[in-house]
């Protein structure tokens, strides 16, 4: 009996569907605008937290010492900020691997050989690289670096410019997450208020059939079944549609999107690839929220018209 | 069996439908409630199908105090009590099967349990021959005869009929009493509300007759007086 009056039920929905076509098609459009709208937000959600995650890495505080300051001095200084809980590791350039190294770099250019033999002297000061647990913490670990206890063997600490590349990435992002949330929003309400009229209008179409439902003795989930379903229905078809237009876009844009975030970045992500592993998320995210607006907007129409 | 014990029903900023209204109807009676407008009558078999509640008093139905019904449980009183009214409330674009259907699918009945239903009660009614008509090409007594198997649809205890041939001429009111006669003798209990005093004095069953929501006469093979 639950069986064939679920059926009922739902081709009771359908019909309702059918009767009101055009706002039907319209709630549709809009609940897969908000998807869309949704599915975006997560995409620079995920493509903004791996661009950080490799930004990340590569950040590290450039200690410079002095000319004068020792190799055990630097050893002890070492030591120190390595012992500290904040820092995930330390590592330390002499001037004579610096300068090394600044010659295999150099070694075609032979007029900087010339120069550095002139010299007659490593220019080249040794340097100390320290990458932090977070980069929330490089800040405090420069101004300790700062501090007169190091100041008289460090010449420079070279923190500011990683540092701003990250704060301003971190601001771009929250400004595309606020404006796609406030877009999301906007677009929410809307399906609420357009899924309200729809699902009143077909209370109204229905009103006789109503009364005689009701006349005949028919449960509150017989009568109210059919709204909500229709708004689970116009729920499911803009998942789909949602998810078909995302896949294309992404098909599309993919190779375009890694080579505009990752291109020169030590990291094999591929965004294509992510959005596969993670259907199952992707699509429950949009089911999530379609459903619940759909879900929202017609219990409020029911309880309003069919009480 | 009906009970009624102190039953009132208050609208507000009006006067009294139903005053204090004790009375039983045994089952398989066929009883006609007769007053004029206002009196109550149709306030009466509203009570009975929960449609509304009494301000005071009880009702009970075999032995079910529906004055305590909770929202739940409404449809299921509902299918043991079928209802006729005046102006038929069929569904304009169903065909007579159709709409006695409505009303089996609504309660979960099973397609093929409908089907056999559904052209046996068209037969009781005298409308096998207007399974697949549409109400708009039938004549009242017709439309009133497919309410009727409508409310027969549960094989329900109890039939309620609020003036049922209020909009039908002579003929056809006479073909719905015997009907609801028919009905009756099949063990159905029949409360008939109607102003139509050439019926309930030809009928000679009970009469209750209703005044300003109080029961002023209860008569067994009573007539229509006022």
């Amino acid at each position: 009996m639950i069986g064939i009056s679920f059926i009922r039920v739902m081709n009771n929905a359908f019909r309702n569907f059918r009767r009101n076509v055009w706002l039907s098609i319209a709630t549709t459009l809009i609940m897969t605008l908000t998807l869309c709208i949704i599915l975006f937000l997560y995409i620079v959600n995920v493509l903004g937290a791996e661009f950080l995650r490799n930004v990340e890495q590569k950040v590290d505080i450039a200690v410079t010492f002095k000319d004068s300051t020792s190799r055990e001095q630097v050893a002890i200084i070492q030591k120190d900020i390595a012992a500290r809980s904040d820092v995930e590791n330390t590592r330390i350039v002499t001037s004579e691997e610096a300068l090394k190294e600044y010659r295999k770099r150099h070694a075609d250019e032979p007029f900087i050989e010339e120069a550095l033999q002139e010299l007659n002297k490593n220019p080249l000061p040794s340097n100390m690289y320290i990458v932090a647990k977070d980069p929330r913490f490089y800040e405090n670990i420069t101004a300790s670096l700062r501090s007169d206890k190091y100041s008289a063997f460090i010449e420079k600490v070279n923190f500011q410019d990683s540092k701003v590349i990250i704060e301003k990435m971190i601001r771009i992002m929250d400004l595309i997450k606020k404006a796609g949330l406030i877009a999301t929003g906007i677009f929410g309400l809307l399906v609420i208020l357009i899924m309200f009229n729809t699902i009143r209008l077909a209370i109204y179409s229905f009103r006789e059939e109503i009364d005689i439902m009701r006349l005949v003795g028919a449960s509150r989930w017989y009568i109210q079944g059919p709204f909500l379903m229709e708004s689970v229905l116009v729920a499911l078809i803009s998942v789909c549609i949602a998810t078909t237009i995302f896949y294309i876009a992404l098909n599309t844009g993919a190779t375009n999107i890694n080579q505009f975030f990752f291109t020169g970045q030590n990291t094999t992500f591929d965004i294509y690839r992510y959005v596969v592993s993670h259907w199952i998320q992707i699509v429950g995210l949009q089911l999530g929220a379609a459903i619940g607006l759909a879900v929202l907007s017609s219990y409020i129409a029911v309880r309003r018209y069919l009480r | 069996m009906i009970t009624f014990t102190k039953v009132s029903k208050k609208y507000a900023d009006l006067s009294p439908a139903l005053q204090e209204i004790t009375l039983k109807i045994p089952t398989g009676d066929f009883v006609s409630v007769v007053g004029q407008s206002g009196a109550g009558k149709s306030t009466m078999l509203k009570l009975l199908s929960a449609e509304e509640k009494p301000s005071e008093g009880n009702i009970v139905i075999d032995g079910w105090d529906i004055t305590k019904i909770k929202n739940w449980q409404v449809p299921y009183l509902r299918r043991q009590i079928g209802v006729v009214f005046q102006d038929f409330k069929l569904l304009p674009k169903r065909t007579a099967f159709e709409n006695i259907a409505f009303a089996m699918e609504v309660g979960g009945a099973q397609p093929k349990d409908i089907k056999t239903s559904v052209s046996q009660i068209l037969k009781l009614v005298n409308l096998a021959d207007k399974a697949h008509t549409y109400p708009n090409e039938m004549s009242g007594g017709e439309r009133q005869r497919v309410s009727i198997a409508r409310a027969l649809a549960y094989k329900p205890q109890i039939l309620l009929a609020d003036e049922p041939t209020g909009n039908l001429d002579a003929l056809n009111s006479w073909d719905i009493v015997q009907l609801l006669m028919k009905i009756n003798r099949l063990g159905t209990t029949v409360l008939l509300a109607t102003h139509n005093d050439d019926i309930v004095n030809a009928l000679k069953k009970r009469v209750i007759t209703l005044n300003q929501g109080k029961v002023v006469s209860d008569q067994q093979a009573g007539t229509y007086k006022l």
